[in-house]
């Protein structure tokens, strides 16, 4: 059971998320041939031209436009609103029972938990549940340890724009 | 005992003011005592043992709002994550800890001291490990930063912070007036920070994430997304009220990112990773 749970999950993500999404572009956009600024430009697209979102990779989405298939660069798109979350979900949803459904125009309860407005100004402390979270917590090496399982490589990065630490 | 200190640092002040200011006469004694009161508000510095007290009142009071999800694996996963991209930062020593709340909700939180709550709807909406890392990056700037500790301290009771500062305040126990600083403190979610700490904390995000060696995109992809979602739905109402335009942040990094990160464009988003991460939920 949670074996073909797990299939569907995986399947879900295999068929990327991203299929049969549509962005604007949000300025004059290149379409490039390779994911990097310096490739071939297959096409410009103008303010407010409609593509079809094919995957992200880094910084850049692949699109799909009338005439080709090349690359743009992420932030000079914005993806259309998704019917009812459809493209805001990654699969995930199901896993972890979100409602797909909208939840607009539900009422907000005072004194039930949740994460409103009103019910966080009325939270009652739960010294236990923090308690429980902190057993959670792990190890600096553990961190390490786990950050060399993925080839993840710390780099050195200044920070952006006047951010002085 | 406060008069004695306030008359001492009144006399101070005196000294301190221009030989001809010494005609007591023309001493403005109103905006003296005002003065007297500003120094002794900044002066309310709360230490780093404070400021952690203080950030689990709060973490106690999210956690009484909504409840941890009840899975140790993500828990741990998680963890692990954001353990790893505290280590980039310059407070690598603080009592660090990443929940993910059982909530539809999509929105996520930090308090001072250093824990860092998602919820199980922002989760649910990601699609690689280096998007969660690009959240839990800016939720940890925020505490990198102490922008939820600057809030409650502008919004906090004159008297009420000093008093912590003082250690007056008995961290354990039912000490009221902690429980009232941190009730105010709770109310900072509820209201938001400042816009200006938002973007701050977008533009050390992607930093961090960057330094963990991550896919830098990971949190622009994730507003991009949300961005996409609609914005009627009510799971999406407090986020939205607390934090700027998400069209403004992506414009705002598309700005910052466009150059200084092409070099970083190759690093892994680990996709495959956080789908078998959470896939193994029972």
């Amino acid at each position: 059971m949670s074996r073909l749970f797990l299939f569907c999950v995986l399947l879900g993500f295999a068929s990327a998320p991203w299929a049969a999404d549509f962005a604007r572009t949000i300025r004059v956009t290149e379409l490039k041939a390779k994911p990097y600024s310096d490739a071939q430009t297959l096409e410009s697209l103008a303010p407010r031209s409609r593509v079809e979102v094919l995957k992200r990779q880094s910084g850049w989405t692949q699109v799909k436009t009338a005439a080709s298939t090349g690359w743009v660069k992420m932030l000079s798109l914005q993806l259309e609103t998704a019917a009812q979350n459809k493209r805001g979900d990654s699969g995930l949803g199901a896993l972890f029972n979100v409602a797909s459904t909208g939840r607009s125009g539900s009422t907000v309860t005072t004194g039930v938990r949740g994460l409103s407005e009103e019910q966080l100004k009325n939270a009652k402390p739960d010294a236990q549940a923090l308690q429980a979270a902190k057993r959670n917590a792990v190890s600096p090496q553990e961190a390490r340890q786990f950050a060399a399982e993925g080839k993840l490589q710390a780099q050195s990065v200044g920070y952006l724009n006047g951010v002085q630490p | 005992m406060r008069t004695k200190q306030t008359v001492l640092m009144l006399c101070l002040l005196a000294a301190a003011l221009p030989v001809a200011a010494f005609d007591l006469g023309n001493i403005d004694w109103k905006k003296a005592a005002e003065t007297v009161q500003k120094v002794q508000k900044a002066n309310a510095d709360i230490n780093e043992e404070q400021e952690i007290g203080l950030g689990e009142g709060v973490a106690s009071n999210l956690l009484g709002a909504a409840p941890l999800l009840d899975n140790a694996e993500v828990q741990r996963y998680v963890n692990r994550i954001g353990r790893w991209l505290t280590l980039q930062t310059e407070r690598p020593n603080l009592p660090w800890l990443f929940g993910v709340l059982d909530d539809d909700d999509v929105n996520a939180f930090a308090t001072p001291g250093g824990n860092v709550f998602i919820t199980k709807g922002l989760l649910a909406r990601m699609h690689s490990e280096a998007e969660l890392a690009g959240v839990l990056a800016h939720e940890i700037s925020h505490v990198l930063r102490k922008h939820h500790l600057q809030a409650i301290k502008k919004g906090a009771q004159a008297g009420l912070l000093s008093d912590l500062a003082n250690d007056v305040i008995k961290q354990q126990g039912a000490d009221p007036r902690l429980s009232k600083l941190v009730s105010a403190g709770t109310e900072v979610y509820a209201r938001g920070l400042d816009k200006n700490d938002e973007y701050e904390a977008d533009r050390m995000g992607v930093v961090i994430a960057a330094r963990g060696g991550y896919d830098p995109y990971g949190l622009p992809a994730m507003l991009q997304t949300l961005q996409a979602l609609n914005p009627n739905d009510s799971s999406l109402a407090l986020m939205f009220k607390t934090h700027p335009a998400l069209g403004d942040r992506l414009e705002r990094l598309d700005q910052l990112m466009s150059s200084a990160f092409a070099r970083l464009e190759g690093q892994p988003d680990l996709a495959a990773r956080f789908a078998t991460e959470l896939g193994a939920r029972k």
